[in-house]
């Protein structure tokens, strides 16, 4: 397929593009679901094509082709020079300069997940779906999914990089309804699990029939749990919902072409301005966030971003202030700062977008129950339920599937309903404690949203628990 | 090579019982922001979805390639597939065959627009605006078709447009889109004036107290609230898994009498269609009628799981999004006698005008608790007028209880598209009219409009 690529850059350069990328992706996606106990999904998808990115006057043109023959390649390539040229604007785009970049990766991996029979992994799901029957529970899931991506991304400056990037997760729910009450909880993380990039030994690790009963047992339990109260209290969050917030509150307004307003009529833009850099507050000292695309095990993690720049950490909010930008090489040319390396496709049909990679918030010392022992009254929160944040980025309002009270120091009585809302900077400032590295855990998730034609991106968050003074909770219809 | 004979190429590939769902898309978004042009996507692909069917066994595999190797490869990764299930009582079988009905949908023209065309259209949104506009133009031509061993030989064209124009700049916003089966029904610089005048009287916006507020929703607002609302109420796996608000009230009052919903795919004022991913023809659905609940939509597995004489309706989704079990894709709420959104406003009296919806968010199924932002046009209403601009408004509302009291609803309907174009193209929308409501519940303000 190289000469594919080789070819596709050859007729965009002849039909008078400045720049030109190709990238050949093949990715296969498995997926086995279970409810109550009868298999809900087995499916095996695969998709393969080409995708060419030119830029033609200064204006950028995409356009794809699933046939992996020159002629696909040639087409799709003079289509996207057909389109760049017809876009209006005055376009005058320009991209960081990045040495010629040549590599192969591979994610690490110690059993393939595509090696693991079909069989074994309904088998798995059938075990953890059968370990969730309990009372009161009406509905039992759980699923494994697998997922390769092989690309080769060849560029008009001489870029030429191979990578392979496996996959998978896995992951358990249950319903519980009685008395005009619904309630559910999932593990390890809700919306379909965790993803790790990695072999079936993260599946293994797991333990989802191991942590089924507990999972059971709580969704049941909640059916006769007190509502969240509303008032404004010290809150505790689990490390998965922590991710969450990071994601939401963190990654997206980072990303600098929402900075820029070029996602302003989907997914939105951000309340920070390419001034901020350097200088806004964005949370507590105790706040340090790392965009980092090396971290092992992590689904943003890989050689070469869809652009070819290299893989690397950067520091996104050191102690509080914002000091960088999720990047790709036109919007760090603008900015005049970085060099990129956050662009992400969602496969042979997409253009690439600024996306998240891996963003992480680092931990602070101490334990769980060192979180839980300075606070008197308060909430503890676990496991993301719902998710709302406006368009710039600042309005928030979660939910949480389970909530306990916290009185001196230690957890109480269970609650249902949990919801905390807030104004970004202000509830980041309010972070005044995050436990340490031991709690620390690398979260995987694969439906985050953005750009039209609309694109999923695999993202992974490292967090651990923290703690945040003043919020206000349980916010009523 | 057309949908129905790559269906029926996997169709013979299969060894056995099989459906094989095959679809295409011809697809060009021009994306743009601040007046730009920026990201300008051309997409061509065809996809083939096998399920084999051994005994009581069911594999599914996926490919876009479709030529004789590649559906002998995929044929025999479906078979892997249902060899590694076990045996399940409850499969209903594949689809009977049937003749769907003869539907509108398919446009010529529509059809033939290519890139530099999509380009053009989208230049007239960007031309017409008087300040920086974000949105784009996308047209496309999309085959869907089903065949099965059961003897089901169904397929349908589309065609689809979309012009939609976010107008903005410090501190003011607006909104506007139109999608339409036919192009020619979609005016990009109407679109993109529509936004530009709305973005106009939001300078200057005020925060308000939060509480609960009489309110008006323009079809826009109204679609996406009822449509977050829908895929857990309006669906059967919903009402079997007792998430849905429909769970123990089929058939009792749950909404004001002036609200009444169908989900109706043939009606050619939406994006028609004639049968589902199963093959099964499209039925128009009762949901609610003059505030009464009156059912749901159901697809072939939920209908057999239900065990009360249910049939599918016609609502299975692609088999990677049956998680969500069927779903109502062409939601239509019935109009009213109010003439104009400003006619709505004096029938509020004192309340709030809301123009979109962001970032929705369920936090309460079975209660139909849904959480979210306004965005892009967001007014007080006073003596009866639409007033002075607000923040961006933090919501928390019942949809029950925000249905409960209608004070009325416009005449006209929009079809607001609900496709944001993720996987593979397939148009749907809400046919929409704008609604006044009693009750409407702020939770919090936020930033201003604008970029």
């Amino acid at each position: 397929v190289r000469d594919l690529c080789a070819a596709a850059i050859d007729a965009a350069t002849g039909a008078g593009a400045e720049y030109a990328d190709a990238r050949v992706v093949l990715k296969r996606n498995q997926l086995v679901a279970t409810k109550n106990g009868r298999v809900d999904r087995l499916t095996d998808a695969e998709s393969e094509g080409i995708g060419v990115r030119v830029l033609v006057g200064g204006a950028w043109g995409f356009a794809c082709d699933r046939r992996l023959t020159s002629e696909g390649a040639r087409e799709a390539a003079l289509r996207a020079c057909t389109f760049a040229r017809a876009a209006a604007g005055n376009h005058s785009r320009q991209l960081a300069p990045l040495d010629v970049q040549t590599g192969h990766f591979r994610s690490a991996v110690e059993r393939d997940p595509f090696e693991v029979p079909l069989a074994e992994k309904v088998e798995h799901c059938l075990r953890a779906d059968a370990a969730l029957a309990g009372p009161d529970i009406l509905v039992r899931q759980a699923m494994v999914r697998a997922q390769r991506e092989h690309k080769l991304l060849l560029s008009s400056e001489g870029t030429e990089v191979e990578q392979e990037l496996i996959e998978c997760g896995a992951g358990i729910d249950c319903s519980a309804a009685g008395n005009g009450v619904f309630q559910s909880r999932s593990y390890p993380s809700a919306h379909v699990g965790s993803s790790c990039q990695s072999g079936w030994e993260y599946v293994d690790g797991l333990g989802l029939e191991r942590e089924a009963p507990r999972v059971a047992e709580q969704a049941a339990a909640l059916l006769r749990a007190d509502p969240c109260p509303s008032l404004v209290t010290t809150v505790v969050l689990d490390a998965d919902q922590v991710a969450l917030q990071v994601h939401e509150s963190v990654g997206h307004p980072t990303e600098l072409d929402r900075v820029y307003g070029t996602e302003a009529s989907y997914a939105g833009t951000s309340f920070l301005k390419p001034g901020d850099l350097g200088s806004l507050r964005y949370g507590s000292e105790k706040m340090n966030i790392t965009a980092d695309s090396t971290t092992p095990g992590g689904l943003g993690s890989f050689a070469f971003d869809d652009e070819g720049v290299p893989a690397a950490r950067t520091p996104v909010v050191a102690e509080g202030r914002l000091t960088g930008f999720l990047t790709s090489r036109e919007t760090a040319a603008r900015i005049g700062s970085g060099a990129g390396g956050s662009m992400r496709a969602d496969g042979w049909n997409r253009m690439p977008l600024v996306r998240m990679t891996n963003l992480h918030i680092e931990p602070g010392e101490g334990t769980f129950d060192d979180l839980l022992a300075d606070v008197d009254d308060g909430i503890y929160m676990e496991t993301n339920k719902s998710w709302s944040i406006d368009d710039k980025r600042l309005n928030f309002q979660f939910g949480t599937q389970i909530a306990w009270e916290i009185k001196d120091g230690k957890l109480g009585r269970m609650l249902r309903d949990a919801t905390y809302t807030g104004i970004t900077p202000v509830f980041w400032g309010s972070l005044d404690a995050i436990a340490g590295p031991e709690s620390w855990r690398l979260y995987g998730l694969t439906n985050c949203g953005k750009g039209q034609p609309g694109q999923s991106a695999h993202v992974s968050h490292g967090a651990a628990p923290a703690r945040f003074r003043d919020v206000q909770v349980g916010v009523k219809a | 090579v057309s949908a129905i004979e790559v269906a029926r190429a996997a169709l013979e590939a299969a060894d056995g019982d099989a459906e094989a769902v095959a679809h295409t898309e011809r697809s060009g978004l021009a994306r743009f922001a601040g007046s730009e042009v920026h990201q300008p996507t051309l997409i061509e692909n065809t996809v083939v979805t096998l399920r084999v069917v051994r005994d009581s066994r069911a594999g599914v595999a996926t490919t876009n390639k479709v030529d004789s190797d590649g559906l002998a490869a995929l044929a025999r990764r479906a078979s892997e597939a249902a060899d590694s299930a076990p045996a399940d009582e409850t499969f209903p079988g594949l689809a009977p065959p049937s003749e769907p009905a003869q539907v509108e949908g398919y446009d010529e023209r529509t059809a033939e627009l290519g890139p530099d065309d999509q380009a053009r259209l989208a230049a007239a949104a960007i031309e017409a605006a008087e300040i920086p506009v974000y949105g784009f133009f996308t047209s496309a031509v999309s085959e869907l078709a089903v065949a099965t061993t059961t003897g089901v030989s169904v397929e349908q064209r589309m065609t689809d447009a979309t012009a939609l124009v976010v107008a903005a700049d410090e501190g003011r916003s607006g909104y506007a889109e139109t999608t339409a089966w036919r192009s020619g029904d979609v005016d990009p610089a109407a679109v993109a004036r529509e936004a530009s005048e709305k973005a106009a009287r939001t300078k200057g916006a005020q925060e308000l107290e939060p509480g609960s507020y009489r309110a008006v929703l323009e079809p826009y607002a109204f679609a996406d609230l009822l449509e977050y609302f829908s895929h857990d109420s309006f669906g059967g796996l919903g009402l079997l898994e007792e998430r849905s608000y429909f769970s123990g009230r089929l058939g009792k009052r749950i909404f004001d009498e002036k609200i009444s919903i169908a989900d109706d795919s043939l009606d050619p004022r939406g994006l028609p269609k004639a049968f589902d991913f199963e093959g099964t023809p499209k039925q128009r659905v009762q949901l609610v009628e003059a505030g009464v609940a009156r059912g749901v939509v159901w697809d072939r597995e939920t209908a057999a799981q239900s065990k009360n004489g249910a049939a599918s309706t016609g609502h299975a989704l692609p088999v990677e999004s049956r998680d969500w079990g069927p779903l109502p894709y062409a939601l239509s709420i019935a109009p009213g006698d109010a003439e104009s959104v400003e006619e709505l406003a004096e029938l509020v009296g004192d309340g709030i005008y809301i123009t979109r919806l962001h970032y929705l968010g369920v936090l309460h199924p079975r209660e139909g608790v849904i959480t979210g932002m306004t965005r892009d046009g967001t007014f007080r209403i006073r003596d009866g007028k639409i007033a002075e601009p607000l923040v961006n408004l933090r919501f928390t509302v019942a949809v029950p209880d925000l249905l409960g009291e209608v004070y009325g609803l416009t005449r006209t309907a929009a079809l607001v598209n609900s496709q944001n174009f993720y996987g593979e193209r397939y148009p749907y929308g809400v046919l929409s009219p704008a609604v006044a409501a009693a009750r409407f519940t702020i939770t919090g303000v936020g930033s201003k409009p604008g970029i």
